[in-house]
């Protein structure tokens, strides 16, 4: 047994996802032998973003909080409070971190919403865990026109997509729905990709003449 | 495809053992009751798919007292070396190296190695739970066609998802609930139609290899294979109709987990009215003849792990067996005497912990007789 705060720092990084007992005490230990800033700078980091980063009350992505622009009803992110953003196109994704992603790519110019999640009953996640309502009021109230589903091509992604289009069926407004394709990535070989790329990709193939 | 090498280290009871197997034929394991015979054939089916054939968890295979141990096997595949490390740990996952490669996916090396197992426990096959009878086929059919190793996957992931809302729900759907039970439905029906639909082209094609390998095996009986489905018409709709009585169970009642696969012996349900012989005689024509299926179907031979066969059979049974081994390399164990009319291309001899096997051309020659030791 270590001193007690060694192993309440263990702990607390044990509980991070991803984080074993094993590798939370080789960064305990790194923490531990690093100069007393770096240490500071890191607890730093975790205290600001706790304090400044909210959800945007809009997309539900990662948003700064600012004291001076919230009147009590929240912040928007980035994206939302970007005026060239095309109000008329979502994009719906899990997690904030797919919106990053996506964000990186640059090609897309439209407007996002962030479920928090996917359908998994196993883990207590049904449609009122999501922020489907939320979505399906943005969609009257913004005049969205169409929306691209964006969830992971796993067993609850895609689980959550099917469900939304059943949903976006009651909507009274017309309402363009597309799904990503799932296909090769660019720069591969085609003798190197998966089986399973390779067969979802030519089941997605386009037409060209 | 063939073993030309295997190494194992603080493996089972083994600290460190190699065998150098013929490349094509039988090589045969023999020594006394609890040497290691069983275990290397294990090592070589956890080289091939990660997992033991008797059901051990990887933990059970570690030496006894120490944290880690290795399998290692050199293949040839077509022409192509393949070199396969496979560590076991007590705890977490071990590392996986193909060509000396690291490799992160298991499924990127499951299935470099294709080895068809018959073990004593194969009798379940015919008189066990229809459990076993579903994983034969699906194993069969991710060695047949890899890709379907993500059709099983998702019916589980999808039948866990869907038990789990039934169970949540505690009997009554609240309203909103429903939609969400709806596209659970259909991830199952998915999954499902695309499973069910594989199985029964599997025991179509399987029907004639095993009635093949049952009559080589002097069997005189006429076998049948039926596949069952638990339900009528489109799965979806069974799962609608069954919405009901699954919501008071919590649990799914249709789908290809509820299925059954029948075998017959001249019209006798064998696993009820077969004798001891003639079941054991039908898990090893299923075996066989699923082997003769790959064989055909992938155009490599797997390499063939028969781990006690002639203890079960009678002396007409084993000679029959003796006689009709498919081509290819057969690792074969024995704790006593095998049929005299049995052609055996390499000999080894556990004993306790070590191995006496001779490399090919090697100084010691390559009857094995003068093996050198490898114990620990
Ligand atoms: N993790 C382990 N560490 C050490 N020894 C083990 C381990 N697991 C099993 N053993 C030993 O391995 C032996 C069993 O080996 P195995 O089943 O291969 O025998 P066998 O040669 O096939 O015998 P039989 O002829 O009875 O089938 C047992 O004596 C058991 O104690
Ligand atoms: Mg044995
Ligand atoms: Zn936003």
């Amino acid at each position: 047994m270590y001193a007690t705060p060694v192993q309440e720092l263990i702990d607390e990084l044990g509980r991070l996802p991803g984080i074993g007992p094993k590798s939370a005490q080789r960064i305990a230990f790194h923490i531990l032998k690093s100069p007393a800033e770096d240490a500071a700078r890191l607890a730093n980091a975790v205290n600001a973003a706790k304090t400044r980063v909210t959800w945007c009350r809009r997309c539900f992505n990662f948003a700064e909080t600012d004291p001076s622009a919230d009147d009590g009803t929240g912040v928007e992110c980035d994206i939302c409070s970007n005026p060239r953003r095309d109000p008329s196109v979502l994009c719906v994704v899990e997690e904030p971190r797919h919106v990053v992603a996506i964000e990186k790519s640059g090609w897309f110019k439209g407007r996002y919403h962030v479920l928090m999640g996917a359908l998994s009953p196993i883990d207590g996640i049904f449609a009122e865990q999501l922020r489907i309502k939320e979505l399906l009021a943005r969609i009257e109230a913004e005049g969205v026109s169409e929306v691209i589903l964006c969830t992971d091509p796993d067993q609850e992604g895609s689980a959550t997509a099917m469900y939304l289009v059943r949903e976006f069926k009651h909507l009274p407004v017309k309402l363009k729905v597309t799904k990503v394709a799932v296909g090769l990535p660019v720069g591969s070989e085609l003798e190197f990709a998966d089986e399973l790329t390779l067969t979802m990709a030519l089941e997605d193939r386009r037409e060209v003449s | 495809m063939y073993i030309e090498h295997l190494a194992v280290w603080d493996y089972r009871n083994f600290g460190r053992a190699e065998l150098w197997p013929a490349q094509e034929g039988v090589t045969l394991l023999a020594g006394p009751n609890g040497s290691g015979k069983t275990n290397l054939l294990e090592a070589v089916g956890y080289a091939a798919s990660l997992r033991s054939f008797r059901a051990s968890p990887t933990a059970s295979l570690v030496r006894a007292g120490c944290q880690q141990g290795l399998v290692s096997a050199a293949v040839r595949r077509d022409g192509r070396a393949l070199q396969l490390e496979a560590e076991v740990l007590v705890s977490g996952r071990g590392r996986l190296r193909l060509n000396r490669q690291a490799v992160r996916r298991p499924e990127d090396f499951v299935g470099a190695l294709l080895v068809t197992v018959f073990s004593p426990d194969d009798i379940e096959l015919v008189k066990g739970g229809p459990q076993a009878r579903r994983d034969y086929l699906d194993a069969m059919i991710v060695a047949l066609s890899p890709k379907l190793a993500l059709v099983a996957a998702n019916l589980e992931r999808a039948l866990r998802q869907r038990n789990a809302l039934l169970r949540s729900a505690g009997g009554v759907l609240r309203p909103g609930m429903e939609g969400v039970l709806d596209v659970w439905d259909d991830k199952v029906a998915e999954a499902g139609e695309a499973l069910v639909t594989a199985r029964e082209q599997l025991v179509m094609a399987l029907v004639p290899e095993v009635e093949a390998a049952y009559r080589e095996l002097g069997g005189r009986e006429k076998v049948e294979l039926h596949y069952e489905r638990s339900w009528d018409g489109a799965l979806l709709d069974a799962l609608r109709t069954s919405r009901a009585l699954d919501l008071r169970r919590g649990v799914t009642g249709a789908g290809p987990q509820r299925d059954e696969l029948h075998f017959c012996l001249d019209g006798l349900v064998a696993r009820m009215q077969a004798s001891q012989g003639q079941q054991r005689s039908l898990a090893l024509a299923l075996r066989l003849g699923g082997h003769a299926l790959v064989t055909r179907r992938q155009g490599t031979v797997p390499v063939l792990l028969l781990d006690d066969v002639f203890s079960e059979l009678d002396g007409r049974r084993s000679a029959a067996l003796a006689a009709c081994l498919p081509p290819g390399q057969v690792l074969l164990t024995a704790a006593g005497a095998v049929p005299a009319d049995l052609s055996v291309a390499a000999a080894a001899e556990v004993s306790a912990g070590s191995v006496f096997s001779s490399p090919p051309g090697g100084a010691h020659g390559p009857d094995g007789s003068e093996g050198v030791r490898d114990g620990s």
